[in-house]
């Protein structure tokens, strides 16, 4: 749990371990091409550094209020850790919602197209459909070989069973986000899905079921359970072709990933590199592959 | 574009009701709240009447769930929402032909709880159009609606007057088609939002007025230049649709509607009525004959090929439907139309539409789905 906390020192159940990493084997000043990938999503903000088309660093933080900034916010991040600036950079491109908002990129590619490139790399070319668990969306894609989306399915306009819902109820329950997947095993019997996974219903849902006597476990069991059931039946709709990977933050979530494959009969693919970083990885794959094709482009000042 | 070649529907459009009360002042004629493009206009308008098509206004709404279910279509829930708001407070009929029965209950609410309605009439139709006993069926009630009208006016309808009706109408139907003709080009000279503003329009103003202006424009299209790139060439396919909004922000993310199978569009306009000296019988034949709607379209599915036939020879590179949520007879067509599409080449996607629709959330799906499209630079 985040050492943070508001002016009323509460504890911040939801907030969840923002994390900047770089490769320490390699220098990026070897690299031939440097390209970033920028994902500015409603609950979270990365930037991926690819060097010669390879993960090379990357910052995973919380959104701001302001997009711009949650952007700048990114790459700052990065740049401290590895020390290159903008003008080390070939080319940078956006995605997530607020792509059209990176102050600095050369292009915006959505978040489903950069989602699915970022799967190719992390999962590899046998990955085919992808699920997209989201802070406030979820998407099953589907791609092929080289990571290109041929089909895909959103969530509805409300963020129901998504990232945002499981910190609601991590606040809720007061226990640390990071705990919510383990603790949902332990439990004596497997209890049903929560009725509804709408935020405010399922609130209203998790409260009654506490005072019914259910522990806090259980409780959180009915949610993960809740949400798998939400995702599959999204999942359903498009078909899931073998060679499932699950990107985003819920990806960290074993309670709900693990009841997502028992419900599909499919296991995920595992990676070991950070699943909410697929978005801005992909990015940065394109980037780095129009860098190729087209050449680098003078960097664009913030 | 520059050239505010389409403003006066766009101005149309935006002012309708003021266009409505402003007609009225000047003719002091009656002006009519249609419901479904199966309303036979030639009639009202032979009757002197201005017939005016229920569009709602994408604002939320909380007045039409006493009346009508919330799983009513939102195009239902928002137009009775318009009459209950009392935005059509200058009409004094309203009359429904029989489509769906959602619309059926819409017209019903309507007619018991706006308070300024004088009068009204529903037309009965044929849903089975494939029936042999269709036409004659559906000439009665044409016929029986022509009564009503001669009674409530106390002036006959004469042939003469239905003829002329007939005249303006038809004239209206072809001068669409010939804008239509402009978005087969390449990089065509009539984008989507433009010919949406045409074809709602003539929904509501005075068919004279509106024939007028489709003639102006017509006679500028030849030279205009297009500044704006083409992208992928889309189809859209659904019942009713005049979220212009949705339609600007299309065009703006490297597309172009070229062409669509919706009743706010082609189905409204497509076929013009065949002259054979009874004018009733024209009419009545006409809306038999016209695009099918799919409460309509049974047991052969006619508008499968017709929907692909559109799609070739406006050479769409891909579909999108704007499903109305709750649409039972289009959300039922759409697996197999789907299917249709696809085989023949043409990808598509769903978009489900609400009275108010997420403009954000609709943008990432159509990027995303143009980008399955092209794109092909980055692998």
């Amino acid at each position: 749990m985040s050492e943070q906390s508001n002016g009323a020192n509460k504890p911040e159940f939801w907030r969840w371990q923002e994390n900047v990493w770089a490769d320490e084997s390699r220098d990026w000043r070897a690299a031939k091409a440097i390209t970033v990938g920028i994902d500015v999503g409603s609950v979270s903000s990365q930037c991926v550094i690819v060097a010669d088309g390879e993960l090379y660093a990357y910052n995973s933080m919380r959104t701001g209020n302001n997009s711009p900034d949650s952007a700048k916010n990114a790459f700052k991040g990065v740049t401290e850790k590895t020390g290159l600036t903008l003008n080390d950079v070939h080319m940078v491109v956006g995605t997530g919602y607020g792509r059209v908002n990176v102050p600095f990129s050369h292009k915006a590619i959505t978040e489903i197209a950069c989602h699915a490139r970022g799967a190719n790399y992390m999962g590899g070319n046998g990955v085919r459909t992808i699920l997209d668990m989201g802070g406030q969306d979820c998407k099953a894609i589907h791609c092929d070989e080289k990571g290109k989306v041929t089909n895909f399915l959103m969530n509805d306009k409300c963020a129901a069973g998504t990232g945002r819902g499981m910190e609601v109820i991590s606040d809720l329950m007061q226990i640390p986000i990071a705990e919510l997947g383990p603790r949902s095993f332990d439990v004596d019997v497997e209890p049903e899905a929560v009725s509804s996974v709408c935020v405010v219903f399922a609130k209203s849902e998790a409260l009654g079921l506490l005072k019914a006597g259910y522990t806090k476990n259980k409780v959180i069991a009915a949610y993960c359970q809740a949400m798998a059931e939400r995702v599959v039946s999204l999942l359903e709709r498009i078909g899931v072709e073998e060679g499932f990977f699950i990107t985003g933050g819920i990806a960290k979530n074993p309670g709900v990933v693990k009841r997502i494959e028992k419900l599909l009969g499919i296991q995920a693919m595992n990676t070991k590199i950070d699943s909410q970083i697929a978005g801005a990885l992909g990015a940065a794959l394109f980037a780095n592959t129009l860098v190729t094709k087209q050449g680098a482009l003078a960097p664009i000042a913030f | 574009m520059s050239d505010k070649l389409f403003d006066q529907f766009k101005t149309w459009y935006e002012k309708r009701h003021d266009y409505a009360r402003d007609w009225k002042a000047r003719t002091g004629g009656q002006v009519v709240a249609t419901m479904c493009t199966y309303s036979p206009e030639e009639l009202l308008i032979a009757a002197d009447m201005l017939p005016v098509r229920v569009l709602g206004a994408h604002e939320p709404q909380n007045v039409s769930e006493p009346h009508i279910f919330g799983m009513f279509c939102p195009f239902c829930r928002d137009s009775l929402a318009q009459g209950l708001l009392n935005r059509f407070d200058y009409a004094e009929g309203v009359t429904l032909t029989q489509s769906c029965i959602q619309y059926r209950q819409t017209f019903g609410s309507w007619r018991l709880h706006v308070p300024t309605v004088k009068w009204d009439y529903y037309c009965p139709m044929p849903n089975e159009l494939q029936s042999q006993r269709a036409r004659k069926a559906h000439t009665a009630e044409i016929q029986r609606f022509r009564e009503f009208l001669e009674q409530l006016t106390g002036k006959p309808l004469s042939d003469e007057k239905l003829n002329d009706a007939i005249a303006t109408v038809n004239e209206n139907r072809r001068l669409l088609r010939e804008i239509y003709e402009y978005r087969k080009e390449a990089n065509p000279k009539v984008t989507g939002l433009e010919a949406i503003y045409a074809a709602l329009t003539a929904q509501f103003i005075d068919k004279k007025e509106h024939n007028a202006e489709l003639k102006k424009v017509l006679a500028a299209l030849p030279a205009r230049k297009m500044a704006r790139e083409e992208g992928i060439r889309l189809m859209t396919i659904g019942s009713e649709n005049d979220d212009c909004s949705f339609m600007a922000m299309v065009e703006t993310v490297g597309a172009t509607i070229v062409i669509d199978d919706q009743c706010s569009g082609t189905r409204y306009f497509w076929n013009e009525s065949k002259p054979s000296g009874d004018p009733i019988k024209e009419i009545a034949e006409r809306y038999c004959d016209r695009p099918a709607c799919p409460t309509k379209d049974y047991p052969t599915h006619t508008r499968f090929d017709h929907v692909l036939n559109l799609a070739k020879e406006y050479k769409a590179q891909a579909a999108v439907f704007l499903q109305q949520k709750f649409c039972d007879p289009h959300e039922g067509d759409y697996p197999d139309l789907k299917r249709h599409l696809e085989a023949a080449g043409i990808p598509t996607l769903f978009l489900e539409f609400d009275i108010t629709n997420p403009i954000g959330p609709f943008r990432i799906r159509i990027e995303a789905f143009l980008e399955t499209m092209r794109e092909d630079d980055l692998f």
